[in-house]
């Protein structure tokens, strides 16, 4: 059974359909692309799943249980974890204190611990700074954790946000275009995180990417999206040749060389 | 440029054997000029200001304590005696200091603007002003009709119970309104706050009918207080009355009384709200007004951490308000008004939303403001008014001064004006909130 | 003088009377109804005893003859609360900014008006002045009202907003909160200081107080009369012209397109080479304008006027605005009248149809009612698109 499933689903704002009739699945342990010019469709599609926007209709199962009416921190809890398009820091809090409300859903502390200051509170609160500690070490993030999140450069505050979302032990991590802005050595550390995510973690993986290298390098399946449409699935050599993808891409005028650039 | 050179001669003076030597000097210059000059408003207001020495300079926590305690416990109570309003400027910085670190755990920690927050002292004040009086054996009299031999329902020591009460039905008060309103955007939540404020006020000023519970605008008196035993009396005047130089009175006493419940009740709310923010509950509520979508997405549900933060903010509110009944033994519609809620609202900002340090200063700052500059330059213009001095250059007699002019009329115009400049040039406030760091020790082995 | 029509849109002139029209005689007539019906069911209860014990009539003949006035009454004050919600709307519209200063902007704008009128009968020109003067000068003091509420609005945007311009949501808010306070002491030490009162009454002069007679109607024991006072017809007039002019600058001027655009997408309209603060300053400035207009209007019809007037009313047309859906102008027309007509029936009839247990003093607390029922059940308002949160 496949950890996710999305089945037609539709979302529209006003006349427009950000999503329209779009079916996916994805299987436990993969890492999967969503690619598509920019307005595809493709934030949107994260949002619906978070539940951030709700369906107008349509289905959404994971681990075999629907997702629709959930509000999105009952989502979370059920161990789906993203990341922003326009990074979403907590800008005033420390780097450290960011991933520990990323660990939200775990906590079991209860206001008497709290007031009290009881032992399993302060073992919590111990437990939970290391693991912040180990986080911050897995993306790259060294002696920062008593920065404010805003004062870090972007990069690691791209790193930050991706540490924010492993600190809830999800089984599914959305990405949402995590390489935008990287230079060339800072994409590559990226794809290595993916990587190892996945690898050691054992999290499934969906990214939206513009950027072909990290797509292409990265993704066992690329699902494209245009005008809400899913267009074409398949894997990257199957998507590099698909001639609706091509023309999707090729179709938009001036950026058309661009794009095709990339993706050789 | 000039502050950061102030700056480094603070810094270079806030160290070793200094620091405590200033801190010492601080008090007992305060002390010294207070007890000798017991009228004066700005001896008063050196003394008062030890408490920030005590803040800002830096010495062991165990020494500021011992002074701290010596300061509230033994030197205002003294200097309180001997003149009331100095007691009275302090049990109301405290009551503020209260209401504000209430409005700060709204505000300032979870980002809700409530303006309508005297609500919930509201609550809590009418709440033992009603229990704690003969008001309900008026219930069937109009305001003014009734006999004057009624029974109390109470005894006056429930007031203790009720403290509890008003902590409890305050935060029921804040669930209760929180739970429609709190899924609006903030400035909408802001509006309905100052609308909920206004219904409350004009409940109290109308529930005289059909049946009596408020006594409509001229309120409920007398309210009871607890009963003071003749002990302390007596064990106060044995110990203090050499420094005070007469023995005092059981009102004065009662005076004392509410101040150190007014102190007991502060120390209990730092103490809550220092743990509250230091946990999951004070993580996610920062986290809410820092950025709700985010917040959401990581598992924190938004509408219950906004009703937990309404309700402890409203639950301080509460205990506040029973507080103020019994020390009052009156209360009426007045003492609740919008005025009252962006007074509040003015000490947080001001002081640093966030920062309990801060509101407190927020607080001492715009109480005394309020209770002592203001009314001190309306006192010293009407000394000009019947003088006969006039303005040199312009030739203009003080007499003819109008009689409009009198600053402590002006609260709202210096609320509205520090509310404003704090926005555009110190938004973090007096003293910002600042984010504690965390030494995390290294990884026990498992 | 053919080619000078051709650019005028007579539809963006005809299209806001008929809305106003549509929007006017509608909810009177559902609110009419409303009570009328109740009143029927009320004569079969106690409440219908009660008042035939004190006054001897029955809660229907009671509730008709009192219809007429409650509806030129609600309308009236429907139009002021629309004026003021329109500055409200607009500013929200471009900013997404409560305003919270506007309701003192109006009350600037009702002292202004009222000063210069009292001014004008303390040199004796108001008493003997002839009918069309009278005109003339109630007509120079809304201007004069307009114009110091409008360049109030301005500075107010320029000194206390502008610098906070992306900061989040709350500061700018904090600072109109702050401002509205600051202007409501600073009127009262103006006039403190220059009059030695801050209560200030409109002169009476002129026709105004007269009531216009259409006729009489007898209903069973009691009379219904059917007037209007030339109050409430100059209030009404002026309101409603106010509001075409409005209609037709945001909607078939080139400004007007700019101030579209700012509101729909700052970002876009500056690339487009819009001058943004400049529509920004437009905005509060029409606001202004209207809200000091309202201010005078309201000083006419309720004569009396102290520093903290505007906070009443201030709240009830944010709370139309927010009815009619913030951001919307025709909402905010639609939500005016709406509010302006329950509160005068609430006002009216609740305390006959609830035995006087609770009557005319909930009034100004209704309209918090009806904003908290709108924020839950229709947050976008009346008229509003309802527009998902973008993350
Ligand atoms: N909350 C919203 N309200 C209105 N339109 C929206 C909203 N969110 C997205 N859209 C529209 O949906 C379309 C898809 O947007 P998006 O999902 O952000 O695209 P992508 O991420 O693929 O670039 C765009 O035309 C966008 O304007
Ligand atoms: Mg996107």
């Amino acid at each position: 059974m496949a950890l996710l499933e999305i089945a037609n689903i539709t979302k529209t704002f006003g006349g427009l359909k950000a999503i329209s009739d779009v079916t996916f699945s994805l299987d436990k342990g993969r890492i999967v692309s969503i690619i598509g010019p920019n307005g595809a469709g493709k934030t949107s599609f994260f949002n619906t799943l978070t539940g951030i926007y709700k369906p107008d209709s349509g289905a959404i199962t994971f681990n075999g249980k629907s997702l629709l009416g959930l509000r999105p921190d009952q989502i979370a809890a059920r161990g789906i974890s993203r990341t922003f398009q326009n990074i979403r820091l907590f800008a005033d809090m420390t780097v450290i204190e960011n991933i520990m409300v990323g660990m939200h859903v775990h906590y079991k502390q209860s206001a008497l611990a709290i007031l009290f200051r009881l032992e399993s509170f302060k073992k919590e609160e111990r437990e939970s700074e290391q693991k912040a500690l180990r986080l911050m070490k897995y993306v790259g993030l060294k002696n920062v954790e008593n920065e404010l999140a805003k004062n870090l450069p972007y990069g690691a505050q791209r790193r930050l946000e991706i540490a924010r979302a492993l600190a809830a032990d999800p089984q599914l991590l959305l990405l949402d275009e995590p390489a935008a802005g990287m230079n060339p050595q800072e994409t590559e550390d990226i794809i290595q995180l993916f990587r190892n995510i996945r690898d050691k973690m054992g999290i499934t993986i969906l990214l939206i990417e513009h950027d072909m290298r990290v797509v292409m390098n990265i993704s066992e399946d690329i699902c494209v999206m245009d005008y809400g449409v899913k267009i074409a699935q398949g894997t990257p050599a199957e998507i590099r040749n698909n001639t609706r993808v091509i023309e999707a891409y090729l179709g938009r005028g001036a950026v058309a060389g661009q794009h095709e650039e990339k993706m050789q | 440029m000039v502050s950061s050179y102030f700056k480094e001669l603070f810094d270079k003076v806030n160290q070793g054997p200094l620091a405590y030597i200033l801190i010492t000097v601080h008090v007992i210059a305060g002390t010294y000029l207070v007890y000798t000059e017991p009228r004066s408003n700005l001896a008063f207001l050196v003394l008062i200001t030890s408490f920030m020495s005590l803040y800002f300079f830096q010495a062991d926590v165990r020494f500021k304590l011992f002074v701290g305690a010596v300061l509230a416990l033994v030197i205002i109570p003294v200097v309180g005696v001997r003149n009331i309003f100095y007691l009275e400027v302090i049990f109301q910085i405290s009551v503020f200091a209260a209401l504000a670190l209430g409005l700060n755990i709204v505000v300032g920690f979870a980002g809700l603007l409530d303006l309508g927050y005297v609500a919930f002292y509201a609550v809590g004040a009418y709440l033992w002003a009603f229990f704690g009086s003969q008001q309900f054996y008026v219930l069937h009299y109009a305001p003014g009709t009734q006999p004057s031999d009624l029974p109390f329902l109470l005894p006056g020591d429930a007031f203790y119970m009720f403290l509890l009460v008003g902590v409890v039905i305050a935060g029921l008060t804040g669930i209760l309104l929180g739970l429609p309103v709190l899924r609006l955007k903030g400035d909408y939540l802001a509006i309905v706050t100052l609308g909920f404020g206004e219904v409350i006020r004009v409940l109290a000023n109308n529930l005289d009918k059909p049946l009596n519970f408020t006594n409509g605008p001229q309120g409920i008196t007398p309210i009871q207080r607890p009963t003071m035993p003749d002990f302390a009396v007596d064990w106060f005047n044995t110990i203090f009355s050499p420094l005070v130089g007469h023995p005092i009175s059981p009102a004065d006493m009662y005076n004392l009384m509410f101040y150190i419940y007014a102190l007991i009740v502060i120390i209990v709310i730092i103490f809550v709200t220092r743990r509250l923010d230091d946990s999951k509950l004070g993580r996610a509520w920062t986290a809410v007004r820092e950025d709700e979508t985010a917040a959401i997405a990581q598992g924190i549900p938004l509408v219950r951490m906004k009703l937990t933060a309404f309700a402890v903010g409203a639950s301080f509110a509460g205990v506040m308000g029973v507080l103020l009944a019994a020390s009052r033994t009156f209360i009426s519609p007045e003492s609740f008004s919008f005025m009252q809620s962006i007074g509040v609202l003015t000490m947080v900002i001001l002081g640093g939303s966030g920062s309990i340090p801060g509101v407190i200063l927020g607080a001492a700052v715009v109480t005394t403001l309020n209770l002592q500059v203001l009314q001190g330059f309306s006192l010293y213009l009407n000394e000009l008014r019947q003088s006969d001095a006039v303005i040199p250059v312009i030739n203009f007699a003080w007499k003819d001064l109008s009689t409009q002019l009198d600053p402590a009329k002006y609260q709202k115009l210096f609320f509205g004006l520090i509310l404003i400049l704090m926005m555009i040039f110190r938004p973090a406030g007096l003293i910002p909130a600042k984010r504690r760091k965390r030494q995390v020790a290294p990884e026990e082995s498992k | 003088m053919k080619r000078f029509l051709r650019y005028i849109n007579v539809y963006e002139l005809i299209r806001p009377i008929g809305q106003l029209l549509t929007f006017s005689v509608g909810s009177a007539a559902l609110m009419s109804a409303i009570v009328v019906a109740l009143a029927l069911v009320l004569d079969q209860t106690a409440v219908g005893v009660h008042l035939m014990d004190k006054l001897n009539v029955t809660v229907f003949n009671y509730t008709l003859s009192n219809l007429p006035q409650v509806v030129i009454d609600g309308l009236t004050i429907g139009f002021v609360y629309a004026a003021i919600a329109l500055g409200y709307t607009m500013v929200y519209g471009v900013l997404q900014f409560i305003n919270f200063a506007h309701s003192e902007i109006f009350a600037v704008g009702a002292f202004v008006g009222v000063e210069l009128l009292i001014f004008l009968q303390s040199a004796g020109v108001l008493a003997g002045a002839s009918l069309f003067m009278a005109y003339a000068y109630l007509l120079l003091a809304i201007i004069m009202g307009m114009l110091a509420a409008g360049g109030l609005a301005v500075a107010v945007e320029r000194i206390a907003y502008r610098p906070l311009r992306g900061a989040s949501r709350l500061v700018p808010l904090i600072s109109a909160i702050g401002v509205s306070f600051l202007l409501q002491d600073v009127i009262r030490l103006v006039e403190g200081l220059t009059t030695g009162q801050f209560n200030r009454i409109m002169p009476t002069f002129g026709n105004f107080d007269e009531r216009i007679i259409f006729g009489k109607l007898s209903m069973g024991a009691s009379k219904l009369v059917l007037g209007i006072s030339i109050k409430s017809i100059i209030v009404i007039v002026v309101a409603v012209l106010m509001l075409v002019c409005l209609n037709y600058l945001v909607n078939a001027t080139r400004v007007g397109k700019a101030i579209r655009a700012v509101a729909q997408d700052m970002p876009t309209a500056s690339l487009m080479g819009i001058n943004v603060n400049r529509i920004i300053s437009l905005t509060f400035l029409v606001g202004g304008l209207l809200g000091g207009a309202a201010g005078v209007l309201y000083a006419l019809k309720f004569t009396r006027i102290d520093p903290f007037v505007g906070f009443f009313p201030g709240l009830k047309a944010f709370t139309a605005a927010v009815l009619g859906g913030i951001g919307n102008m025709t909402g905010a027309l639609l939500g005016g009248i709406i509010l302006g007509m329950l509160e005068t029936f609430a006002g009216s009839y609740m305390g006959i149809f609830t035995m006087g247990a609770a009557g005319s003093e909930y009034k100004d607390i209704f309209a918090f009612g009806i904003l908290i029922l709108v924020l839950i059940f229709r947050p976008q308002g009346l008229m509003g698109k309802n527009v998902g949160q973008k993350a």
